[in-house]
């Protein structure tokens, strides 16, 4: 057995694997360029998903959401204002000074009427801090009339356009909101628009009614209480390490803390939805273009037969002609791959940098929280995938090859011309 | 003890419904360092024997002990370390491998009996020197004569220092002058090594070489002559 284990005696088999490949280099040439170009393709592919999965996850987290909420117990399940955080004055420095921590601001949410002097529609209420909720959401770019409200502003409101065309109300105009209290009552408040909002989100455009926190507390008797805590952290990588200190830290009992993706789930199954579809695109594209690649190495075996005989009958194993012809395989996949890797890369990095412009889609985009210039960026593991589905696809299709190379029998081997 | 003791081997082949008979109740033995030629119209057994002795085939029945070892009892790994360790073989044409240059080809055999590198590459040259073709160790197959790919073929039997080397037809695709000369080539080596051959050719002047000679016929010895 100690041929067969001898590292001099692998040697030969890689050194044979590759100039086998260049025995006829159009065909080498042709099927690895087939592979390049399907990776290739691959690699945009996946780089374009990722930069709108990235897109999706970061608009759709910081349009309204944030990355991570605090509310007392149960408000997210019963959405019952009876369930605030009567003071959350003493928990937002704490949470500042977490690591990752960006942005913290303070809302009131409450579903409530609103009433023109021509019209009722049902509205969200948020009641908001108005500077650092600019700067924590993307509420305030939905702008398209009028300005964001003022730092002092009292009566002042913003509506989503569609909610102001069912109200039949414009810049200036009056509204009413009306609310339950925590105790159940009903209580109304006046309000003046102030500007208007389109997101090309439905419930952004139909339902939000905007207007300053302090304004919206006095009204439905909150005092200084509020629904939700809402945190932007630095990064994505920061948000589950912000919830997971946030939830040590605070009482279970008194407060959920919850992320963007616990809150709605709907980015990122659209994210895991992209993921399967992805797979399978890489699976139809690996398969076709592994088809090709056995197709090359069942005609490069047929054509090697008597040398296989040859070599045999020098002493050469079964496994030793198996491993030859994977190996000729492996490196044949190999050398599409890398060539498919630059082709890829090269594209990835030069849109990535210039961008595709979509907006001609604007409005299917803004639906799904996707800007119309998408970036394609590429992530390792789309990138290890790939160059994983493709190293598996060439042991795949380099096993049949490489198996009847080694079931061979050299004396019938040697009869073959 | 005979370096080959083969006794009643016996090997059919089918053939549509019918089974041909290749070998047919063949017994002979082989002395070590002696220079066999199989002779015999096509079709007479000489490759199905020889195949035999190199392991590559097995009979039906019969018995066969080479260089002191059963090799119908082998199993298909300790038959490949059987032909790499014991059998030097030189087969009619396609003998080399197509991409490596005369030298890796015939230090492929080394390399697979796990030589390190340097005494390889130095036993190769050494065995293309003998053969004649010094200076030759960098040509691929397709850059060299037939005349000088059998040369090499027969360097690369040799230089493992096989117990017996086994030649299939190698003069059939040289014109005459250049199978002469391959023929005289094995003859010295033998004669100065001790190598034992058995070479099968309906060629007149490896026959002529021979020192004994087995004539076969429809898969039977007819005749077997010594010439010392």
């Amino acid at each position: 057995m100690s041929e067969l284990s001898s590292a001099r005696t692998w040697s030969v088999y890689v050194l044979l694997g590759w100039r086998n490949l260049w025995l006829h280099p159009l065909r080498t040439f042709l099927t690895a360029s087939a592979l390049a170009v399907g990776i290739a393709a691959l690699m945009f592919l996946s780089a374009m998903d990722d930069g709108w999965m990235q897109q999706i996850k970061t608009n759709f987290a910081l349009t309204v959401t944030g990355h991570v909420q605090i509310h007392a117990r149960g408000f997210e399940r019963t959405q019952r204002l009876r369930l605030h955080i009567h003071d959350p004055s003493a928990l937002m420095p704490l949470i500042r000074a977490q690591d990752g921590v960006k942005e913290v601001v303070r809302r009131v949410r409450a579903s409530g009427l609103a009433s023109s002097a021509n019209a009722n529609a049902g509205a969200l209420v948020f009641g908001v801090e108005p500077v650092p909720e600019a700067r924590m959401s993307r509420l305030s770019g939905f702008l398209v009339s009028g300005t964001w409200l003022s730092p002092d502003a009292k009566h002042e409101v913003l509506l989503g356009d569609g909610l102001a065309d069912r109200l039949q109300v414009g810049l200036g105009d009056k509204i009413v909101l009306m609310a339950a209290t925590p105790d159940g009552e009903i209580a109304s408040e006046v309000f003046r628009v102030r500007g208007l909002l389109h997101s090309g989100v439905l419930d952004i455009d139909d339902l939000f009614a905007i207007a300053p926190l302090s304004t919206v507390q006095q009204w439905l008797g909150l005092g200084r209480g509020v629904t939700d805590i809402v945190i932007r952290v630095s990064n994505d990588d920061q948000v589950t390490p912000v919830w997971s200190r946030l939830r040590d830290i605070l009482p279970g009992d008194s407060y959920e803390v919850m992320r963007w993706s616990d809150i709605d789930p709907m980015a990122e199954q659209w994210a895991q939805f992209a993921d399967v579809y992805t797979w399978i695109i890489l699976l139809i594209v690996i398969v076709v273009v592994l088809a090709e690649v056995l197709n090359t190495m069942l005609m490069s075996m047929h054509e090697r037969v008597r040398e296989f005989g040859l070599m045999m009958a020098l002493g050469a194993r079964a496994g030793h002609l198996f491993v030859m012809v994977l190996w000729e395989t492996v490196v044949l996949v190999g050398l599409g791959a890398l060539a498919g890797f630059a082709l890829g890369g090269g594209l990835v990095f030069w849109f990535g940098r210039e961008g595709i412009d979509l907006s001609r889609f604007a409005v299917a985009f803004s639906f799904m929280y996707m800007d119309p210039v998408v970036y394609p960026r590429l992530e390792w593991s789309s990138m290890a995938r790939i160059f994983g589905a493709s190293m598996m696809g060439a042991l795949v299709a380099g096993v049949l090859p490489a198996l009847r190379a080694a079931r061979l029998v050299p004396a019938r081997a040697l009869r073959e011309i | 003890m005979a370096l080959i003791h083969a006794h009643r081997l016996c090997k059919t082949y089918p053939s549509g419904s019918t089974r041909v008979v290749a070998l047919d109740d063949v017994s002979f033995d082989v002395e070590q360092g002696d220079f066999v030629v199989l002779a015999g119209r096509s079709g007479s057994g000489k490759t199905t024997l020889l195949n035999m002795l190199g392991a590559l085939d097995r009979p039906d029945s019969g018995a066969l002990r080479v260089a002191g070892m059963d090799l119908l009892s082998m199993g298909e790994a300790e038959r490949a370390s059987f032909r790499l360790w014991h059998i030097g073989f030189v087969f009619q044409a396609y003998n080399l491998i197509r991409v490596l240059t005369a030298r890796e080809n015939v230090a492929y055999v080394l390399q697979l009996q796990g030589k390190p590198s340097r005494q390889r590459l130095q036993t190769a040259d050494a065995w293309l020197a003998e053969v004649g073709l010094e200076g030759m160790g960098d040509r691929r197959p397709d850059q060299m004569s037939g005349g000088q790919q059998q040369r090499v073929a027969v360097a690369r039997a040799l230089a493992m220092s096989p117990s017996l080397v086994l030649a299939d037809e190698p003069t059939a695709n040289l014109d005459t002058h250049t199978g002469g000369e391959l023929i005289r080539l094995m003859r010295r080596i033998n004669e100065r090594n001790g190598t034992t051959f058995v070479i099968a050719s309906h060629d007149p002047a490896v026959i002529d070489a021979a020192r004994t000679l087995i004539v076969m016929r429809d898969g039977r010895i007819e005749q077997t002559a010594c010439r010392d």
